[in-house]
């Protein structure tokens, strides 16, 4: 069981409506962008198995359902993260300016032990939007934010092109890996009513 | 988007749902995943910044501060004080929705030094405690059907004991193996346990092939089933008490450690089974076997699980955020910190319309569900003389009767230091002569994520007619298990005196505790339903009853939770290990 917990590593996407959060998503798990915009429905979250140093980990990457909407996500949503992706939109300047909120939304939320070193990644996405003539953030600005708060890594990406998906993930991944497991809490002795639900899970998510 | 959104007043859109629920407890939370489930809109509303309402579990400071805001509820007793202001604008009539309150004679004592307490947030405190689910109860079924169960961990309860008097507790076999194990329990009483759960288990094992009279043999007669399951206990021809035992608890009138796990840490009767003077739930035999059978059937549902009884990590507020999660994962729509101020009902045809927000914003919808703290305006009491006749008895006026006492303590030292969580059931008359109700206590340590480590923390609860009664009941049992006395003022109270608690061991002194009384009864018009509030039971079955006719009686043409995505995963949640 202390195993299993090492080989799945759990992801949350966080930042304003319309940022393009599934998108990302959806481009790194399927390959596949959608133009429809749709508040987020019916996917709870999407795995991919990613290699690392020979050994093999499941990402749970777990989506805001729509309830970032009106800033409604439970705490339940945040527990127990290994890697928090902050993302806005490069052609609007609240969903940069909110990224702040969501950072410390996550850290009293999930109250990490060690809220100094959590692994946060920001993500600017929608680069191609008009050929980047819409953009009002630029990316020294968003750099210059992330070394702020303690060098978070950043990314500049495009889910309808794809382009910089995969690295950010890459990166995702690596520093999800590096996050220590809160503690005790996940001893041998959980019981997983669902029976290993949450690997078969990923199966029907992906309809 | 709205360049200046108003963060705290957002403006919601759409206007229109089928469901619109306000209030994130448990049946609410289930309510709106399965509606969502079926293909429905909804709009799910809490006044809360958390999820869970009556359900949740809270961080210390929250769950002192939520108790403590409820002593600004004024209490409404006379009916015409019920109805809110009413206004007519357009073609809706308003109707401004009062509160009740449902938690009172709220006392929080802290025994210890602010910084024991401090990381506040690691807490999890439960409102509706002690509660825990049983391994084969219908909830883990629900979990299991709607997919919730993805969202939540759980761990065993280590054991369950019932205290039988003077200090000493016997611990409730879970399996025959188990019966013989156990070295609390006499000869006399393994022998009865080993024959009735084997009675039991024929009984079952007949109910699963009838029809087939060969199989007869093992039932049970249907006129024992409908008979009172005390009585069918002593024609089990369980000796009549016991001489030793007797003097350790002269109040008991049931004196016999068997009858007493089975009635009450078992079948968790609340009431006296032998005394029917007392007794307001005399429980059939019927629903004896049916308990007993749901708890064979519990003990090695999951492999790992220990025995019957499981609790989640993190707190029973996991539970609702899980249904609201599915419900959110189906589209349904979430919005926390808004509360609901009044009903919009229709001028014309009196119906109830939709609801307007603390915004300002009227939304519609074609059904309603509201948190039981709502004070659902009857008919009867509107200056509307024909609004709403065909329900002009009133349902505000129920007589409210029984009431739960609730309690939560928390220590550094275990009731029973080689346990981390345990049930302990304190039977009635079991402390004193006047004990109505069953006391079960309910202790939770860190491993479980609901204190820091280090700590303990247990929930107490009992029925209760008043609140004297009910906080006489608490402390009867805070006494046999802790040392500070916190019927005292905490500031009064000398060095706490070592004493013997539970099997002769030193009494864990309480850091801290709180003690309210919650209200059970509901409201409930035709055209609003008015969702349940936690009830006095150790699980949630009950409330799932309620809350799946609830359900059925909005949308009798719907399945609830019919289509569900983990639908493959029903059978063989064996809880597969690694």
């Amino acid at each position: 069981m202390a195993s299993r917990r090492r080989m799945l590593l759990k992801v949350i996407i966080l930042g304003d409506s319309g940022v393009g959060k599934t998108s990302l998503m959806n481009q790194y798990v399927n390959r596949k962008f959608s133009n429809q915009y749709k508040a987020t429905i019916g996917a709870d979250f999407l795995t991919k198995e990613v290699q690392f140093e020979d050994r093999l980990f499941t990402l749970q990457i777990w989506d805001t359902a729509g309830q970032e909407r009106f800033q409604s996500l439970g705490v339940a949503f945040y527990r127990g993260a290994d890697c928090c992706v902050l993302v806005y939109d490069v052609n609007v300047m609240k969903s940069f300016d909110n990224l702040n909120n969501w950072r410390e939304e996550f850290l009293i939320q999930a109250s990490p032990s060690d809220p100094e070193n959590f692994p946060f990644v920001v993500l600017g996405n929608k680069i191609d939007v008009d050929g980047g003539n819409s953009r009002v953030v630029s990316e020294k600005k968003a750099k210059a934010w992330c070394t702020s708060k303690g060098n978070i890594p950043y990314f500049e990406t495009s889910a309808k092109e794809g382009f910089n998906v995969e690295a950010a993930f890459q990166c995702i991944a690596k520093n999800a890996l590096k996050n220590e497991p809160e503690e005790e809490i996940y001893l041998p002795d959980t019981i997983d009513v669902a029976g290993g639900g949450r690997q078969q899970r990923s199966s029907g998510c992906e309809c | 988007m709205a360049e200046e959104e108003d963060i705290s007043h957002p403006s919601i859109d759409p206007t229109f749902y089928d469901l619109i629920v306000v209030g994130t407890g448990l049946p609410e939370s289930i309510i709106a995943a399965a509606s969502s489930a079926a293909g429905k809109s909804v709009l799910h509303l809490d006044s809360n910044s958390f999820y869970g309402s009556h359900f949740s579990s809270l961080p210390l400071d929250d769950f002192a501060s939520f108790l403590q805001s409820q002593r600004n509820v004024s209490r409404t007793e006379s009916p015409s004080s019920i109805a809110g202001a009413v206004a007519v604008s357009g073609d809706c009539i308003s109707v401004d929705l009062k509160l009740r309150r449902l938690y009172s004679d709220i006392e929080i004592c802290s025994h210890a030094s602010p910084e024991v307490l401090a990381p506040s947030r690691k807490f999890s405190l439960d409102l509706s405690g002690p509660r825990v689910l049983f391994c084969a109860d219908s909830t883990v079924d629900l979990m299991l059907k709607s997919g919730a169960s993805h969202h939540i961990e759980f761990k065993s309860v280590d054991a369950s004991f019932v205290y039988s008097g003077d200090g000493r507790l016997s611990s409730v076999p879970d399996s025959r193996a188990s019966i013989f194990k156990d070295r609390s329990l006499g000869l006399t009483e393994k022998n009865q346990l080993m024959r009735f759960f084997k009675l039991v288990q024929e009984h079952i094992g007949s109910a699963a092939s009838f029809g087939d009279e060969k199989e007869k043999n093992g039932r049970i007669s249907e006129e024992d089933l409908e008979s009172p399951f005390v009585e069918f206990l002593k024609k089990q021809r369980l000796p009549q008490k016991i001489k030793s035992y007797r003097s350790h608890c002269p109040y008991l009138f049931v004196n016999q450690v068997s009858n007493l796990i089975i009635l009450y840490a078992i079948a968790m009767a609340d009431y006296d089974q032998d005394n029917l003077e007392d007794c307001k739930n005399l429980l059939k035999t019927k629903d004896g076997i049916e308990s007993l059978a749901l708890y064979h059937s519990s003990v090695g549902r999951f492999p790992n699980a220990l025995g019957a009884l499981i609790y989640p990590i993190y707190g029973q507020g996991e539970i609702p955020q899980a249904f609201c999660r599915c419900a959110a994962v189906k589209g349904a729509l979430y919005v926390l910190r808004m509360p609901v101020t009044a009903l919009l009902i229709d001028k014309g045809s009196r119906h109830y319309k939709g609801v307007r927000l603390a915004s300002g914003q009227d939304l519609f919808s074609h059904q309603l569900i509201v948190d039981p703290s709502f004070i659902v305006p009857s008919p009867s009491v509107l200056p509307l003389p024909d609004l709403l006749q065909e329900s002009s008895e009133s349902s505000s006026l129920r007589e409210v009767k029984v009431k739960v006492a609730r309690g939560v303590c928390i220590t550094r030292h275990s009731i029973k230091p080689d346990l981390s969580n345990l049930l302990v059931v304190f039977p009635p008359r079991s402390l004193y002569s006047e004990q109505v109700t069953s006391i079960r206590a309910l202790q939770l340590d860190s491993n479980l994520a609901v204190c820091p480590s280090g700590l303990f923390v247990l929930y107490l609860s009992a029925l209760c007619d008043d609140t004297n009664q009910g906080k006489k009941l608490l402390h009867a049992a805070m006494d046999a298990l802790f040392t500070v006395s916190i019927s005292e003022n905490p500031e009064n109270s000398a060095a706490p005196v070592q004493s013997e608690g539970i099997e002769g061991e030193v009494k864990p002194s309480l850091l801290w505790s709180a003690m309210y009384i919650q209200e059970l009864a509901t409201d409930s018009s035709e055209a609003i339903n008015s969702a349940p509030m936690p009830d006095g039971n150790l699980n949630y079955m009950n409330l799932l009853d309620a809350t799946v006719k609830m359900f059925h009686n909005m949308y009798p043409e719907e399945g609830f939770f019919v289509e569900t995505m983990a639908s493959e995963n029903i059978e063989d949640d064996g809880g597969l290990s690694d």
